[in-house]
């Protein structure tokens, strides 16, 4: 496996969160991770599944709660919850972020919040005349 | 020829003033097509000038690749201070080289980056993500991609049902104007060019601008568009800005055109205004430029020609 490098294992893991979420979603209700694992057929060890779990779950992208002597998982979020977790990393990681994307306002300045409320409050109390 | 070789690298600093007239009194339509040219063609001729001084500047240098002929004293003679330039020539055109292959590098990476976020969500236009942080931004699409507008939900929430009107119709206005073409090609200017830097903050701005003119015509209502600026920027305050200035940052002076009345659409001002001042300064010095580009690149190309052994 190591002789393979970083990209395709890092590809691989992406896939098996997906494979562990999708899993977990078809429970009625929260379900242990041994759940999860026969789910998949076994194809995957126990502590592989804990270890997936338990990155999903750093990713907000599930929940657990403890039952008996394991934890219970539930899935916390859908396909959107996860996209956007994945666009704030992509945001985060772009340091200069409005180098490439235009977004909508960028930060304010320390006089930029007094300036802006008072455009605004004079906007307002002119009123619909 | 003189230190009129060196013209082009210096021209761009007549830059600053341009961007400043114009960015305050043109249309900015008209501002950010006019700027975008300005800094291409500036930056284009600056670096031609700086590879043509490198190419003389080494000629003489043992060990280069270059034909004997073109380390000829006279070939040397049309470049001033040849051996300083063209030895500070060759790390400032690397450095230019690596500094554009990185930004395209990043720009093409992280749009694919974005959209592969967004793959797990249905093929819509707006893609409207669970968080908790209000952001807004327009997505332009690639060759297996549509153009796509990205908004949170806490900014919707903080948003009217008029207001996100505008904030959709500003994004689509960035998506439909193809304002990241005007934003890359600036950005590469001012890395090829440090004195174009002002004509990127400058475009940065009026492209904002042309999608709140956009978007104040599709909604039909200037101040709408205005507070939903003004909200969206309120919302997201806690964003960390280090600013070292004082001057009112982009967000306000956005508003406070929009409460201002619309400005004219674009047409060519007379020259005895600032505004004309502005756009027939930019245009005369970028044809200056250019034409003095473009002489030093044809007389260094013929005295490299006639020099060089056939």
């Amino acid at each position: 496996m190591s002789e393979h490098g970083q990209r395709p294992r890092r590809r691989g893991q992406g896939e098996l969160e997906a494979l562990v979420l999708s899993a977990l979603r078809e429970a009625d209700g929260p379900a242990t991770a041994g759940w999860v694992q026969e789910r998949l057929g076994g194809d995957l060890a126990y502590t592989t599944v804990i270890t997936i779990l338990t990155r999903l779950l750093a990713k907000g992208a599930v929940t657990r709660e403890r039952a008996g002597r394991s934890f219970a998982w539930t899935p916390a979020s859908d396909h959107a919850g996860l996209a956007a977790h994945k666009m704030r990393k992509v945001l985060d990681a772009e340091n200069d972020r409005e180098a490439v994307l235009a977004s909508f306002v960028t930060g304010l300045g320390p006089d930029d919040e007094r300036l802006l409320r008072e455009l605004l409050g004079r906007s307002g109390s002119e009123g619909e005349d | 020829m003189g230190v009129f070789v060196f013209l082009p690298l210096v021209l761009p600093l007549t830059a600053w003033p341009v961007a400043r007239l114009a960015e305050q009194h043109l249309h900015p339509r008209t501002a950010t097509r006019m700027l975008t040219a300005v800094a291409a063609t500036m930056a284009t001729c600056s670096t031609l000038c700086l590879g043509l001084v490198m190419v003389v500047g080494t000629a003489q240098l043992p060990g280069n690749p270059l034909p004997d002929g073109w380390s000829d004293p006279e070939v040397r003679a049309a470049v001033p201070y040849d051996e300083v330039a063209g030895r500070a020539a060759i790390p400032a055109l690397c450095a230019v080289v690596l500094a554009c292959a990185r930004i395209l590098w990043r720009h093409v990476r992280t749009r694919r980056r974005a959209h592969r976020a967004l793959a797990g969500l249905p093929d819509t236009e707006v893609a409207v993500l669970p968080d908790g942080t209000p952001y807004a931004y327009a997505l332009p699409g690639t060759v297996s991609h549509r153009d796509r507008v990205v908004v949170t939900t806490a900014l919707l929430g903080h948003l009217a049902p008029a207001e996100r009107r505008a904030l959709f119709a500003h994004e689509r206005a960035h998506l439909t104007g193809r304002h990241h073409r005007f934003l890359l090609a600036v950005r590469l200017a001012a890395h090829a060019n440090p004195f174009l830097r002002p004509l990127h903050t400058a475009v940065s701005y009026t492209t904002e601008r042309w999608a709140d003119e956009e978007a104040a015509r599709t909604v039909g209502s200037r101040r709408t568009v205005a507070t939903a600026i003004g909200r969206a920027a309120l919302a997201s305050r806690p964003a960390p800005l280090p600013t070292a200035f004082a001057s009112p940052g982009p967000v306000p002076r956005r508003v406070a055109a929009l409460l201002a009345p619309p400005p004219a659409p674009g047409r060519w001002p007379a020259v005895f205004t600032s505004v004309g001042l502005a756009a027939w300064g930019a245009a005369a010095g970028t044809a200056v430029s250019a034409m003095s580009s473009a002489n030093s690149a044809l007389t260094l190309f013929s005295i490299l020609r006639a020099a060089t052994p056939l």
